[in-house]
């Protein structure tokens, strides 16, 4: 699944590991999840969400 | 959560699981050769076979320092590493006092099966260990990722299992012994790693 994890973060000016940080995760997991090797739970898709203040839909995107 | 990086050594040796790991399969390897030869055997080897199992020890530093390095070291995955290292110390020395007390006292009866059975006492805490770790990982990419190196162990050992099994039963192949679906296991489980860790970076170029 694709999703703006990279630009999100790039917009905040964090590193992979400051968002692992923020998400209690390690950085492995954030970039597996950020080059869409691995598509996170729903819990985790959520706590993603509220770390960055937005909706799911904004921050991981349908394929078409 | 994971650990900082702060504690990794940056020496090549240090960060390289590998490194240790062929070090001790060429030293086991090596005192093999010798005992075959006739140059060890029994108590001549122990020592040998004791300074081999030392190397155990910077194999799991390095596991560590490496998996630290690469953002990936959570605390159950250091209590999983801690854990290993335990079962090859108990699996080392079971099979070493089995051996030794089939080579001297040459036992018969229940004393035999009792040593025949030790060397696999330490399998049920190696069982135990890899479902801890399954229960204890919370982090969810992390845990996805051992189990599927484990699976790749899995699938080594029924497919070479099962290939050799026929090899024999049609008479094409020499016999081998049961127990080395752990060392067949262990070569899946750092196949599957060395997959996954290649997926990674293909992923992290594109």
């Amino acid at each position: 699944m694709k999703n703006r994890l990279k630009v999100l973060r790039a917009e905040r000016d964090w590193s992979q590991s400051d968002l692992a940080d923020h998400l209690q995760v390690s950085r492995q997991s954030v970039n597996a999840i950020e080059t869409g090797k691995y598509d996170p739970s729903l819990p985790l898709a959520f706590r993603i969400a509220d770390v960055f203040g937005l909706p799911i839909e904004d921050i991981f995107l349908r394929e078409q | 959560m994971p650990e900082k990086a702060a504690k990794v050594e940056t020496g090549f040796a240090g960060r390289q699981p590998g490194l240790w790991a062929g070090a001790f399969a060429l030293a086991l390897c090596a005192i093999a050769y010798f005992e075959h030869r006739g140059f060890l055997g029994g108590w001549s080897s122990l020592p040998f076979v004791a300074a081999a199992t030392l190397l155990l020890f910077p194999l799991t530093k390095a596991a560590n320092n490496r998996q630290a390095a690469a953002g990936a070291l959570s605390p159950a995955t250091r209590r999983y590493n801690r854990r290993m290292l335990i079962w090859s110390l108990s699996y080392v020395l079971c099979l070493g006092i089995a051996m030794t007390v089939r080579n001297y006292l040459h036992p018969q009866g229940a004393l035999l099966w009792g040593i025949a059975v030790l060397p696999s006492a330490p399998m049920l805490f190696f069982v135990w260990v890899l479902a801890r770790y399954v229960v204890e990982e919370e982090d969810e990419y992390l845990r996805y990722r051992q189990t599927s190196a484990a699976l790749i162990g899995l699938a080594l050992v029924l497919l070479a299992g099962t290939l050799w099994g026929f090899l024999e039963t049609f008479g094409v192949a020499p016999h081998v012994p049961a127990w080395w679906v752990v060392p067949v296991w262990a070569i899946g489980l750092g196949l599957g790693q060395m997959i996954m860790a290649s997926a990674e970076r293909r992923a992290d170029r594109t």
